[in-house]
């Protein structure tokens, strides 16, 4: 790897992530978003009524709601273009045996039965709009965890369940993405842990999406009951094409009285992704959510977790890092409501910005009247890696109550001179002596998560500073 | 017309994206605006009045918006514009007072500080304890190269009072604008700083002081934009509020392309004494530069149970301790301004206003 001047980029390898194979589903709507399409997905899926009348609904509310008027822009993503369902050649499986060749590999090559095999208590993986794999440890099922694709559950004995907390977070009406996933939502995971049991192993939905111009729009349903532990982690990625994609996916989260979510995120969509993801928690009495957030790929991405707590003593954690390079601007925070007493939370966030890519922190932190002796703290640093990025901070906070403590702090800089000095007079090279600063900074977020993972966080941020010298 | 306008927009149901519109500025009553009731004193040596705006002043626009400068401008009853050579022993003084006779003032000054010029503007509103009128000002400063110019603002307005207050500065190399913006008064407080470091190494500070109560709405966007190199940037806010108060506070400090070096520290100190009081905050870095060093924090709270208690058990009533707090939290800001009757009037003004709050 020869070290050129300074101005120079040179292209990054992603071929980790950036491979695919020929699209070949077994079905796919028409591009574009009418009734029609949204009830052939819902006749495809098997809807029960209520659902295809939930989709229909949101469907109306999409064509009423205007485009959001902050944020990055969105001039690049044309709903006409976007083809909003495909089905793989292939139904959901239990063994990756049974999985078609050009989806296993790709899985294969993404290390997931191999982290399954090494570390995770169950896999979900789905392949654009369907979910193709489902397993979860036998030891986990007995302790009558259920752990399973959505649509599945949706015609189990949960179904009830599901209906009763199915888009009651993230309501359609929430913002002009949540109707449209209300309208074509397909495939994602559905997990119940019941009361007083801890999942010690975590689970893991991965998200590939394969086919050009389309649209990824799974939903993730997690309810952990009272006293209940769960550690849940996303992945997704996508090769990249010349052509827009969309992904508008949709977490809630419930975290019953004392119990404790983990939902650990490394997003690397490729850069021709429009990344317009919603995720929300509601937490009860003296329970937690934390959540732990790598965002590296997309084009565009809206992304800000966010937490209501509403019962007394609820705590929420959010650990966040993103790294916009070429091409890329990454609109990522977080959003507390703190709507009981005693409730506390705490934002942590890293972001960097190099070769032209924009990374914005944007956070709201919303005490409510009633929530006395509540205790925000909101940490943001960003990083500007040279001087033809962007890195803006947009917190803001909204305080109801007197008997509240709310601190805020925010830092903008770059990378010490004097730091690159040193390391170099150690004997690295500027290109690693750079990299290890921004490893460094990087490294509250990469403690947070499971160790194959941060390795992964790890190797995404070489993989982005390599070419920045 | 919108005023105080986020510099980048978030999330609509936060509110502060632009000031609400109960703090809309009103339209001219029926009978037109009415003679402004202005005093000012003899100007100090190496001041004069200018006839026109100057240009280096016209170009600088303010926090509120440009549209609300052209506003103020169309409807001032009263101009003055100011330039100022050399060191003035004295400051320049403008006193503003809203009676029955002159309910209102609409005023557009201007202060171009030339090159090395070393010069200090205090502005005084006031008004008759049953006012309920108007203030409107807009003032612009031009600080040539190495100009330093001191603007001190107070205003003691009553509670049936508006407030609009535009200040517009631009900074050439090695200039420094200090402002300091004592503004306990008035129902309806609308205040936007804007700060344009356009000259390398050039400066600015601006410290203000707030106090909400009643219904009061009090909108602040004050913005810092850095385009020379080694521009330096300071905005220290502390405030009260109490009874039924809502206060916006918008804070950016905008790191531009080719800002290298430039350095924006900016600091919020907010005391809540009322449970039905709503306090927003949105600090902004924006940077497209990346040697900078840019810094944000903000306390919002209550005064601390602990330190209360101390002085509770040294003998303060809890009345008295609380003001001695408040003091204590206000003074390094108070403490800027050079006239000590005039700093004294306001520590009196804040002093009753938390006996009024006891």
């Amino acid at each position: 790897m020869a070290e050129t001047g300074r101005s120079e980029i040179r292209d990054i390898d992603r071929s980790l992530y950036d491979f695919r194979y020929e699209s070949d589903p077994d079905f796919q709507v028409e591009s574009g978003l009418t009734p029609e399409i949204v009830e052939t997905i819902s006749r495809e899926k098997n809807d029960p009524d209520w659902m295809r009348a939930f989709r229909l609904k949101s469907l109306a509310v999409y064509n009423k709601m205007p485009l959001p008027a902050w944020g990055p822009p969105l001039d690049g993503l044309h709903m006409e273009n976007i083809v909003t369902y495909v089905r793989p050649k292939t139904d959901m499986r239990g063994t990756w045996d049974e999985v078609p060749d050009d989806i296993k590999n790709t899985f294969e090559r993404l290390g997931i039965p191999q982290a399954e095999r090494a570390s995770l208590a169950g896999v979900g993986a789905q392949y654009d709009s369907e979910v193709v794999y489902h397993n979860v440890k036998k030891e986990v099922l007995e302790q009558g965890v259920i752990y399973t694709d959505l649509e599945s559950a949706l015609h189990s004995d949960q179904a009830e369940r599901i209906r009763e907390h199915f888009m009651h977070l993230v309501p359609p009406g929430d913002h002009k993405f949540a109707a449209l996933h209300g309208a074509v939502w397909s495939g994602g995971s559905y997990v119940y842990v019941p009361k007083g049991v801890s999942v010690e192993i975590p689970l893991q939905s991965y998200f590939r999406l394969n086919a050009p111009g389309a649209g990824q729009f799974e939903h993730t349903l997690i309810i952990v009951d009272e006293g209940a532990y769960l550690h849940f982690i996303e992945g997704c990625s996508a090769p990249k094409y010349n052509v827009a994609n969309l992904h508008a996916g949709c977490v809630e989260i419930f975290v019953g009285k004392n119990a404790r979510v983990r939902y650990s995120t490394i997003e690397n969509w490729s850069k021709n992704m429009y990344n317009l993801n919603t995720k929300r928690a509601v937490v009860d009495e003296g329970g937690t959510i934390e959540w732990v957030s790598g965002s590296f790929g997309s084009h565009t991405s809206y992304l800000y977790p966010m937490s209501i707590l509403r019962g007394e003593g609820a705590r929420m954690e959010f650990t966040g890092i993103t790294f916009a390079g070429n091409g890329q601007e990454l609109d990522t925070g977080a959003q507390v409501v703190h709507a009981a007493a005693g409730t506390s939370s705490h934002i942590m966030t890293k972001s960097l910005a190099r070769d032209g890519g924009v990374s914005n922190f944007r956070s709201s932190v919303i005490v409510t009247k009633d929530a006395h002796e509540a205790k925000s703290a909101v940490s943001c640093e960003s990083l500007m890696l040279d001087d033809r990025s962007r890195s803006d901070t947009i917190p803001v906070m909204d305080i109801r109550c007197d008997r509240a403590d709310v601190g805020h702090e925010a830092k903008i800089g770059r990378i010490s001179e004097d730091a690159v000095f040193y390391l170099m007079s150690r004997g690295l090279s500027e290109e690693d002596a750079r990299a290890l600063i921004v490893g460094g900074f990087a490294e509250p977020i990469a403690k947070e998560l499971p160790l194959e993972y941060a390795v992964e966080m790890n190797n995404l941020i070489h993989l982005e500073m390599s070419g920045t010298l | 017309m919108q005023l105080n306008t986020l510099p980048v927009s978030t999330w609509n149901h936060l509110g502060v994206n632009h000031a609400p519109d109960r703090a809309a500025l009103p339209a001219a009553p029926a009978g037109g605006w009415g003679a402004t009731n202005t005093r000012y004193e003899a100007l100090p040596e190496g001041c004069a009045c200018r006839p026109v705006l100057p240009l280096a002043c016209a170009r600088a626009r303010s926090g509120l918006g440009v549209e609300a400068d052209r506003f103020i401008r169309t409807n001032a009853t009263f101009h003055r514009f100011y330039s100022a050579a050399g060191t003035a022993k004295a400051p320049i003084r403008l006193y503003e007072h809203l009676d029955s006779d002159h309910p209102n003032a609409i005023t557009h000054t201007a202060l171009h500080a030339q090159e090395n010029a070393c010069v200090t503007y205090i502005q005084v509103i006031t008004a008759e304890d049953d006012a309920d009128g108007v203030s409107a000002g807009l003032t612009q400063i031009a600080a040539e190269r190495g100009a330093r110019v001191r603007l001190i603002q107070v205003q003691l307005l009553p509670l049936a009072c508006r407030r609009y207050n535009a200040v517009a500065v631009r900074c050439e190399a090695g200039a420094r604008v200090d402002v300091v913006r004592a503004e306990p008064g008035a129902g309806v407080l609308v205040s936007g700083a804007h700060f344009a470091l356009e000259g390398d190494e050039s400066a600015c500070r601006l410290d203000a002081v707030y106090y909400g109560e009643g219904d009061g709405i009090l909108d602040f966007n004050d913005v810092a934009v850095h385009t020379g190199r080694g521009t330096v940037s300071e905005l220290t806010t502390a405030g009260v509020l109490s009874d039924r108060a809502e206060k916006i506070l918008r804070g950016t400090i905008d790191f531009q392309r080719g800002a290298v070096r430039g350095v924006g520290h900016e600091q919020e100190d907010v005391v809540l004494f009322s449970p039905d009081v709503r306090n927003r905050t949105a600090p902004l870095i924006l940077c497209a530069e990346e040697q900078v060093e840019g810094q944000h924090a903000a306390t919002i709270g209550r005064l601390d149970e602990d330190m209360l208690y101390y002085l509770s058990s040294r003998g303060l009533s809890a009345a008295d301790a609380r003001r001695l707090l408040v003091e204590a939290r206000f003074a390094p800001i108070l403490d800027k301004i050079p006239d000590t009757a005039l700093r004294e009037q306001v520590r009196a003004d804040i002093g009753r206003r938390l006996d009024h709050d006891a």
